[in-house]
């Protein structure tokens, strides 16, 4: 196992042992592969992009078992490299960030190890390379000044990586696996991004691929040149950090180029950054989120367990120190998780909140609750439904031709597009498939449906009905009429049945339901029609109704 | 379920006509409309009284031609008959004008004659010469046209001798036949115990209102009823299994101080993400993780003004809670689109934000969430998580553990619990709950953390707010020992109803 190697001791080889001592990077073994030796694992935290690669994680278990001390990298000397960054990028790609490391010669392991970490930080620390993307190449071939310009994508030619052949830029979009599948990040512009080198020689176009000649590293490269480029400085910046840190881990050894942003003439940034941060922080503070008493000499031996290195300024405050890639460490409270790990949470006694607090159900499930009990009284099973169904299911099979319903954009599946506007087509889209069920059957449902508004707060609002449906040889109007006038008896509402017409529904034997003024829903025999759409052979009566919680006592 | 007279009758005349009949039959025999048969046997079927088999029988029936040798006899007999008479010796075609046959059926009856041995024919130079000895006795071909007369008879239920005739007679166009389906109703033996028997003399089957005010129960003999015998099946009305599970974690949940929350599936980007401190370009925000709605795509963040502010700063630059923040430029034109809730954590938002709020205070949701999944084994596209918040200026990350450890042995009836580090974006520190079962081992059973200041001092809460999650679709999975996730929303009515109640 390479981790052994860059760790300097054994690890368990068993999916316990192994995820015990990957708690203290948040990772779980996904799959363990004793053949080759290797184990995948699961780094939970996406906000933690040190931990993304073997050299990570080796760095952080060493400090945490106590084998090392937390140790920041060093940048060993400035490069000659220089960079001058073409103002015509401020809308397209403005940022890039670059870094020479010497003395590499990679194993198979590390160029491994360096080719995921890549993939990883431009997939998720980089938004798909929109944010910020990561490139190599082979520091040897390359001429100072470096030039991060614009090209046409016509006039613009190279060999890009794993092709012979040359190819314009256009070309690369449309035709290379990598142009396809980023093409989105610069396609709408004229111009895209270009790497050149003091010869002319093109690197490569970011963030799309690199050049064959001069962006191919394998284990023979000695010195790599390491170029981030992306629309975000601070994103662009750490993720140079973390990329060069990963690559020192293995001996390589870092050095810094200038990067000279044509547009404000002011002075070149040298990148990568490699100075650490640091936090005042309040031992009380810690241990009233913890709710412990460390004392400062316990959280100082934690802290650097945990790879930041701390020492006590007064009685409450220490200065820890966060090394240059912990880009994670946003606030105090981060500090605080990680020496709760360095601790053990689960040396932490759990204590039972001591608060009385007044428990209760919410006034909509009070009334569901209510309508339920009666509904299975009157025998009707109750069921559950999907609320996420499509317009075909609440809206064409109903006979109904229009309705005012919430809409997805990115539906997954045409069966779930809309939220349903009631709940009746659920259940008859439910009682289609027990045709071959005993009858009589009789169901109820009350779920959430969404209604849009033309105007008012949110656009849409969330509304809990209750539909039933019988459907028997004689299942008829009395028959549901019935089962309506005991439920809204038992909860003792006022309403009146007033006649109505409704598509889904038997003309002369439909009902509104109003309670006062206001329609509360509707009552009555099913359309022929609208049985036959469901495959349904059998007489069938139905309501549905809102009923307001504050009705049900 | 009271039968009522019409089901009985047409019970006890099944049973007479030998278990078996058809419904026009039954109709027949009980002196009911065909309909009312019918709707008898429905019910009957229903209560599993009878059985309903549908039958496609052949039927055979005399055309025309059938008809005039049903009166007149078939043309070789005919034939034969004035042969015989006629001194068993005769021209064919003599014969046949004698029998009144056109001369055109010389051949065939001829033919009939020696293929059915009745007599011999000499070929001679005049025609062809007819021999019958003795008047040949009555045929197959002959009784079957007897049997059928005037009506109709399926050609099933004939021995297969005159199943033979019948192929020759059909060929012969004499008969035609025709299909028919029948429906045909079978007693089952729950049928036949529920006839009720005709009372003996001093003996009665039922106990009225009557007999027990006059004391003519004392009079009378009851029956006695075969108490062993199966009875028909009912189906209650129940609540949906899952829906009971949910319930039954609504009130553990109550009883620990616990109030409901409840909240809108629809919601903007900003309750569900942004005041969560989920930077705007966060992967789970992107199309793949989260259903966006076309229509109405955006809502008006007007009612959120006050704390939108805050929150938009906390994104950019950390604003007061003494963070970095993200270090981008928050759009709110981001912040207003709208989106299907993908998380619980939106309503701990929902109510963290309420004029309501009480501190001290515990809540909690079940809430229905959605993502862009497809349906598989174990990927619902909605779905329900339980979650939850307590506030409180005491709260430390011992108490985080306390909730989580008394969760893990209330609700998820857990034997042993143990804490992993984890993460969310929208809590620090975060600690998954892993609890063991005996016969399962160790499971994962929910997330949760502290909020971090990031989330809470812009909504204005300046205490400690513990949240909680916990996977109640996977515990109830385990509960009923379901391995596929679908079948939380199956719509097999067959299975939700056998599903027990404990």
């Amino acid at each position: 196992m390479d981790l052994e190697d860059l760790l300097g001791q054994k690890v368990p080889r068993d999916e316990d042992g192994l995820n015990q001592m990957l708690a203290y990077v948040k990772g779980d073994v996904e799959s363990l592969d004793e053949q080759n030796d290797s184990v995948s694992i699961e780094v939970k935290d996406s906000n933690h992009p040190d931990i993304w690669s073997v050299e990570g994680i080796a760095r952080a278990l060493r400090t945490h078992l106590g084998l090392a001390k937390p140790k920041a990298p060093i940048l060993s000397g400035k490069s000659v490299l220089r960079v001058t960054i073409d103002r015509r990028l401020g809308p397209i790609r403005p940022f890039i960030a670059t870094s020479i490391v010497k003395n590499v010669k990679p194993s198979e392991n590390a160029l491994k190890s360096w080719i995921s970490l890549q993939e990883k930080m431009d997939l998720t620390y980089g938004r798909k390379r929109r944010r910020a993307s990561i490139g190599f190449y082979q520091a040897d071939l390359i001429k100072s000044p470096l030039r991060y310009t614009v090209g046409n994508p016509d006039n613009t030619a190279f060999v890009p990586l794993g092709s012979t052949e040359k190819m314009t830029l256009r070309e690369i979009v449309e035709k290379h696996p990598k142009g396809i599948e980023y093409s989105g990040i610069i396609s709408s512009f004229k111009e895209w991004p270009l790497l050149t080198d003091g010869e002319g020689k093109v690197l490569s176009l970011p963030p799309i691929i690199n050049s064959n000649d001069l962006g191919k590293v394998s284990t023979d490269t000695k010195n790599i040149l390491v170029e981030v480029t992306g629309t975000n400085a601070k994103t662009v910046g750490n993720t140079l950090k973390i990329v060069v840190a990963a690559l020192a881990e293995r001996g390589g050894k870092i050095y810094s180029c200038a990067q000279t942003y044509m547009n404000n003439g002011a002075k070149p940034v040298i990148t990568p950054d490699l100075r650490s941060s640091f936090k005042e922080f309040s031992v009380s503070y810690a241990n009233r989120i913890l709710g412990a008493s460390f004392k400062p000499a316990e959280m100082i031996r934690a802290f650097v367990r945990a790879g930041h290195p701390a020492r006590q300024v007064s009685k409450d405050i220490l200065r820890v120190e966060s090394l240059c890639y912990r880009i994670d460490i946003m606030h105090q409270v981060d500090l605080v998780e990680d020496l709760a790990i360095a601790l053990d949470i689960n040396k932490l006694d759990p204590e039972w909140p001591r608060i009385w607090t007044l428990g209760g159900l919410a006034l909509e499930t009070e009334r569901n609750d209510t309508l339920a009990e009666v509904m299975i009284g009157l025998g009707y099973q109750e069921l559950l439904t999907y609320s996420l169904t499509s317009p075909e299911v609440f809206v064409d099979k109903m006979g109904i031709g229009h309705e005012n319903y919430a809409e997805l954009l990115n539906p997954k599946m045409s069966t779930h597009t809309a939220m349903r506007s009631w709940l009746l087509p659920s259940i008859l889209n439910l009682l289609k498939d027990n045709t071959h069920v005993d009858y009589p059957q009789k169901v109820f449902e009350i779920g959430p449906c969404v209604l849009v508004k033309e105007n008012g707060e949110g656009r849409t609002e969330t509304r809990y009905k209750i539909a039933a449906v019988t459907i028997h040889t004689a299942a008829g109007f009395t028959e549901i009429r019935s089962c309506l006038d005991t439920l809204l008896g038992s909860i003792g509402l006022q309403f009146q049945v007033e006649p109505t017409t409704q598509p889904s529904f038997l003309e002369g034997r439909t009902g509104e339901v109003m309670s006062g003024q206001k329609r509360i829903g509707l009552v009555g025999e099913l359309h022929p029609k609208i049985i036959r759409a469901w495959g349904l052979s059998l007489p069938a009566a139905a309501f549905e109704l809102e009923i307001p919680p504050r009705a049900v006592a | 379920m009271e039968l009522r007279e019409n089901d009985i009758n047409v019970l006890r005349t099944l049973r007479d006509a030998g278990g078996t009949a058809s419904v026009e039959d039954l109709a027949q025999k009980t002196g009911l409309a065909d309909a009312a048969v019918a709707r008898a046997s429905l019910t009957l079927s229903e209560l599993g009284l009878v059985k309903e088999q549908t039958t496609r029988t052949t039927e055979v029936f005399c055309t025309e031609e059938g008809h005039d040798y049903l009166a007149n006899g078939l043309p070789e007999r005919r034939v034969a008959t004035v042969v015989h008479d006629g001194g068993g010796k005769l021209s064919a075609s003599e014969a046949v004008q004698q029998a009144g046959l056109p001369l055109d059926f010389v051949s065939i009856v001829t033919g009939w004659i020696a293929r059915k041995g009745w007599g011999k024919i000499e070929k001679t130079s005049s025609g062809a010469l007819l021999m019958v000895s003795e008047n040949p006795p009555k045929d197959e071909d002959e009784e079957l046209l007897e049997r059928i007369g005037q009506i109709a008879l399926p050609i099933e239920e004939l021995p297969p001798n005159l199943k033979h005739a019948a192929d020759r007679l059909l060929k012969r166009k004499i008969l035609a036949s025709k299909e028919r389906t029948q429906r045909k109703l079978e007693i089952t033996p729950l049928g036949l115990d529920a006839i009720p028997t005709q009372a003996s003399v001093g003996e009665v089957s039922g106990l009225t209102s009557e007999m027990i005010l006059s004391g003519d129960w004392e009079r009378v003999r009851l029956r006695a009823y075969n108490v062993s015998s199966p009875v028909p099946s009912l189906n209650p009305g129940k609540y949906h299994p899952y829906l009971r599970f949910i319930r039954m974690v609504k009130r553990k949940l109550v009883a620990l101080g616990f109030r409901e929350a409840i909240g809108p599936l629809v919601e903007t980007a900003f309750i569900n993400d942004d005041c969560l401190y989920m930077p705007q370009d966060h992967p789970a925000r992107e199309i793949h993780d989260l259903y966006y709605l076309k229509h109405p795509s955006k809502a008006s963040l007007e009612p959120w003004k006050d704390i939108l502010e805050k929150v938009a700063q906390t994104h950019e630059n950390g604003w007061k809670t003494g963070s970095t923040g993200w270090g981008y430029k928050y759009s709110r034109e981001e912040a207003s689109k709208l989106a299907l809730r993908s998380h619980g954590t939106a309503l701990s938002v929902r109510s963290m934000i309420s004029k309501d709020l009480q501190i001290p205070g515990k809540y909690f949701a079940i809430a229905r969430c959605f993502r862009p999944e497809l349906l598989d084994r174990t990927h619902l596209t909605e779905f329900n998580q339980a979650e939850g918040i307590v506030l409180d200026p005491s709260l430390s990350l011992r108490n985080l553990l306390g909730v989580l450890e008394m969760f893990a042995r209330e609700v998820a009836g857990a034997d042993k619990v143990r804490f992993k580090p984890d993460y969310f974006p929208f809590t620090e520190p975060s600690v998954e709950l892993q609890a063991y079962k005996e016969g399962y081992g160790w499971m994962e059973f929910g997330g949760s953390g502290i909020f971090r200041p990031e989330v809470t001092e812009p909504l204005g809460i300046k205490v400690p707010v513990i949240a909680w999650g916990l996977g109640i679709d996977r515990l109830y999975m385990m509960n009923q020992q379901i391995q596929d996730i679908r079948q939380l929303f199956t719509t097999d009515l067959e299975w939700i109803r056998q599903q027990k109640v404990a």
